[in-house]
């Protein structure tokens, strides 16, 4: 059973858990002074963690383990290496804050238990497993959202989480149990020999229930109301983490169940997918319009990009398939780069739009890696977030139903509505006069640096692009 | 090899601009400024002596594999199309540094926004690969964006966003057109494989729709022309130079070298539209051109009206029409800058832009007047001056193909006449309006260096278009081949 290629396959997940461990031990016995040495013990366990699954990659690693319901494939290990990579922004940007709390050692725990939750659930091919894994992202995240004992949003943002979290996995775990029930298995490959043919009631109900329940985790409208909330009240470097890696690990473990477990299915729920992603992309875009604050924008700027990447699972189907696989791979690693650099800059300025007033003649670097940040996120090439939006165009076209095309239109339309909020940053920082009086610029030095490799990353983004795409067409998904 | 150094060496240029150190006075800032953007045009201008008779198909190509999948490629190279443009964009970079001497707060980050507007500009006309020419066409927005909005006007803010808005929905609906284009062919993207159109001609009629709407909005034609006047009227002289010169320039060009040949079943049921939405653009700009009190504003719109010749030229699909819309892209870029630039040096010594405000300015300031002149003649498309060549070219081109609409563009160059006579009587001639305007002092040696130069392109493409007529026609002839035109 538990041969060495299991543990192989484990070691990502393996690695962050001991790191994690480590690291609250060593807070625990180790003296206040040594707060330096807590964060680089949890920043090496990331890149240890993203060396593992490189090489593992890199090796072409490919099994299935414990009774094929984990399966480390190529697909998996792109979206560990994805929430990796996260976790290391995230912990690096965390260094200054939480050594200020003096709960460090806990706090860069927490992110690490996220982490190794969001890594296990790409790998699940078990409906129960895959809810466990969930479960295990998601519990660490309603702590991380509440850590911040100075602001009373912190608690408020953490508390609604919690609540909303509940439910979404109840309904979740709900679905789950339907499906189970109609199938007679909670294994995918069983599941899809199930799903044939026209669906029984009962299998129909426990797919929506399922999609809701992912809905709720991806904060797709209608299920996004929590998101602003837990966004604004999280750390920066918490909301950061928590937009992108449990996101990318759900979007990912959607796309497994949907393709390997219901293919059948997909006239159905590519429907639904199209009307979720339109709805979505609306509903984020005119509500961020209003955000004077940049958290609670960025939150809604999150949900929006939900919709665009939900956009592309509506053209899982017909010709539009590897492109479709594709564009979620890209666009994930193309958000993390963008979005995570975004909410980093808030703890270099702050949170109020104001404060990014003038910013281009006081502290011109950071506010061109702000710029950049941006205009990434409304999609101008050549920036990060252009080639997400294009391939989710490049599906939809290759797909070729009414429905892809719907989304793309609402996806053109979105990116135009999107400019007035992003833009409004740049109209700020470039055009306007410093606020005299302001916010004094708060903690520099390693947050500043994650700043700047973002914004090269973003920046360079399209070099990459090319060998991403060929890593999609032997993800092992298809 | 040389394409892409041409191309890049503005970022390289951007770059050094910002590393200048800190305590660089305005004077070594622009001077440095002045040397980086005149390697490009020297790079611009070794290609043409070098190789202006083998720009047919384009030559001095790269190509390297970028996104293999999708038949995605850096692909770029020059042919006669782009040419003529490629070169303008480098001459009035250059001589938009020149011409900045209202700019002069932040001139480093100004002249680093500038160049890297240059790099886009350069790109587009050198790009034969869809997605490469969409990048280009937008890199040069959010520069442009950051110009006028920092550097503008009292008005500026609003005037920015709403080009931005207005011309990144226009861009990013021409995208999801290229990508239909390129993905149903293929994938691919390269403008050459793609020339012809392998499509049916259904999916070509559907996707030329908003490729037609993006390029339209950037042109701009007319009822999609309501971001232009304020953007114009704010931007910084220099600014206008590049905005005016060449910015138009990208959408009437992506017609010329993307939605014809590459869709030519596609376009053709549009082509009369584009032919009437031209005339409207004669008509309609110079009627407007000719209420407008600011002196900026009838320059703005005396510059719709001429580009509707442009679209007139492109629509007819002949050998004349197309030869001439291609001519009339540079000499619209030579003689607006020209104007644009003088405006601004009227602006700032006479304190107004008021068309009723100004006279008699030919006594104080001789050398700008006559300047002037001849910037107005060659925008009403006086024989003597170059822009009478290309609207004479299209006027025929279009007359051949729907001779009604020749006609009417006929009628407009007798409104131009009208408004530009006008604009000149009342600013150059006639009585002294102020008194304050008798001691003003004429064009300085740094404004006489950015404007001589284009008076006399203008007058010496009069006398010899074939300098550019003769490099651009065997590419002219490969659009025809590809619309089966003649």
């Amino acid at each position: 059973m538990f041969t060495a290629q299991t543990f192989l396959g484990l070691l990502p997940e393996i690695v962050a858990f001991v790191f994690s461990m480590i690291v609250l031990m060593v807070g625990v016995f180790a003296s206040s002074g040594s707060k330096g040495l807590v964060a680089g013990l949890a920043a090496l366990g990331a890149v240890a963690t993203f060396v593992v699954a490189a090489v593992l990659l890199a090796a072409g690693f490919d099994g299935s383990f414990l009774g094929n319901a984990y399966v480390v494939d190529a697909f998996a290990l792109y979206f560990k290496l994805i929430v990796a990579f996260s976790a290391l922004f995230a912990i690096l940007a965390a260094v200054r804050w939480s050594g200020r709390t003096g709960d460090s050692p806990e706090y860069l725990t927490l992110i690490l238990s996220v982490a190794v939750g969001a890594m296990l659930l790409v790998s699940m091919r078990d409906l129960f497993g895959l809810f466990v894994a969930i479960e295990l992202a998601t519990i660490p995240s309603y702590a991380l959202v509440a850590f911040d004992r100075t602001r009373r949003e912190s608690a408020e943002g953490g508390m609604k989480y919690l609540l909303t979290g509940v439910m979404a996995s109840s309904i979740l775990l709900y679905g789950i149990v339907l499906i189970y029930g109609a199938s007679g298995s909670a294994n995918l490959s069983d599941v899809a020999q199930t799903f044939t043919g026209s669906l029984s009631p009962v299998a129909l109900l426990g797919i929506v229930l399922l999609v809701s329940g992912f809905a709720f985790k991806l904060s797709a409208a209608p299920f996004h109301f929590w998101t602003p909330d837990a966004y604004q009240g999280a750390p920066t470097s918490a909301a950061a983490f928590l937009s992108v890696a449990p996101k990318a690990a759900t979007f990912a473990i959607l796309l497994r169940v949907l393709l390997e477990g219901m293919p059948d299915a997909a006239p159905t729920w590519t429907a639904v997918m199209a009307f979720l992603a339109v709805l979505t992309m609306f509903v984020g875009n005119l509500f961020a319009l209003r955000q004077r604050n940049v958290r609670r924008m960025l939150a809604y700027s999150s949900v929006a990009h939900s919709g665009y990447i939900l956009g592309a699972f509506a053209a899982l189907r017909g010709a539009g398939v590897d492109t479709a696989v594709q564009a979620v791979l890209i666009y994930m690693a193309a958000y993390a780069v963008m979005n995570l650099g975004a909410f980093f800059v808030i703890d270099l300025v702050g949170e109020d739009s104001k404060s990014f007033n003038g910013l281009f003649k006081s502290r011109p670097g950071v506010a061109v890696c702000m710029g950049l940040f941006m205009a990434a996120l409304v999609g101008i090439p050549p920036l990060s977030g252009f080639w997400g939006k294009a391939w989710v165009i490049f599906a939809g076209v290759e797909a070729a139903s009414a429905a892809t095309y719907i989304v793309v239109g609402a996806l053109v339309i979105n990116s135009v509505l999107s400019v007035p909020y992003y833009f409004g940053i740049i109209r700020n920082m470039f055009f306007e006069d410093p606020v005299t009086g302001a916010e004094k610029p708060k903690g520099t030095g390693i947050v500043l640096f994650c700043v700047y490799v973002l914004a090269i990353a973003t920046t360079l983004f399209g070099l990459f692009v090319g060998p991403l795409s060929a890593l999609a067409e032997r993800s092992g998904l298809l | 090899m040389i394409t892409t150094i041409t191309i890049f060496f503005p970022l390289l240029a951007a770059i050094a601009m910002v590393a200048l150190p800190r305590t660089a006075d305005s004077r070594t800032i622009r001077y440095t400024a002045l040397g980086l953007a005149a390697v490009p045009l020297l790079l611009a201008l070794y290609i043409y002596f070098a190789h202006r008779g083998d720009l047919g198909a384009p030559s001095l190509t790269q190509n390297l594999n970028w996104i293999e999948a999708l038949g995605i490629g850096y692909r770029v190279g020059l042919d006669g199309l782009g040419f003529g443009m490629f070169l303008l964009s480098a001459l009035l970079t250059l001589l938009a540094v020149v011409a900045s001497w209202d700019v002069r707060e932040n001139l480093k980050q100004y002249f680093a926004i500038l160049f890297i507007a240059e790099l886009g500009m350069l790109g587009v006309f050198a790009a034969q690969d869809l997605i490469l020419f969409y990048i280009f066409f937008e890199i040069t927005l959010i520069p442009m964006y950051l110009l006028v909005g920092i550097w503008g006007d009292e008005h500026r803010r609003p005037a920015a966003v709403k080009f931005f808005i207005y011309t990144f929905l226009g861009s990013t609906v021409m995208l999801a057109g290229f990508l239909a284009l390129g993905i149903l062919s293929g994938p691919n993207f390269s403008i050459e494989a793609l020339t012809g159109g392998n499509l049916p001609r259904g999916a070509q009629v559907a996707i030329a729709a908003p490729i037609l709407f993006g390029l339209l909005v950037k042109t701009p034609a007319v009822p999609l022309h309501s971001w232009l006047l304020d953007v114009y009227v704010s931007s910084p002289t220099s600014t206008n130079v590049v905005l005016s010169g060449i910015l138009p320039k990208l959408g009437t060009y992506g017609l010329l070298k993307v939605a014809l040949p590459l869709l030519p079943q596609g376009v053709e049921p549009y082509l009369p539209i584009i032919a009437a939405l031209g005339v409207i653009n004669i008509i309609y700009g110079s009627f407007v051109a000719f209420m407008q009190p600011d002196l900026k504003a009838l320059v703005a719109y005396s510059s719709i009206a001429t580009l509707g010749f442009i679209l007139l030229g492109a629509a007819s699909g002949n050998a004349l029409g197309i030869n001439g819309a291609v001519l009339q892209q540079v000499t619209h870029g030579l003689y607006s800058a020209l104007l644009f630039i003088l405006v601004g040096v009227i602006a700032a010594r006479t304190g107004t832009r008021n068309i009723r405000e100004l006279g008699g300015l030919a006594a104080s300031m001789p050398w700008a007047g006559a300047l002037l002149t001849i910037g107005a003649l060659a925008a009403m498309g006086m024989p003597g001056l170059a822009v009478f060549v290309s609207e004479f070219m299209t006027i025929m081109g279009g007359y051949v193909a729907f001779p009604i609409a020749g006609v009417l563009a006929a009628l407009g160059i007798v409104l131009s006449v009208m408004y530009l006579s006008y604009m000149v009587r009342r600013t150059v001639f006639g009585p002294v309006e102020k008194p304050e305007y008798e001691g003003t002092q004429d064009a300085s040696p740094v404004e006489m260096a950015a404007t001589v130069p284009l008076a006399s392109l203008l007058i010496i493409l009069f006398f010899f278009p074939g300098l550019l007529i003769n490099v651009q026609r065997p590419a002219v002839e490969l659009v025809l081949a590809a619309i089966g035109g003649s």
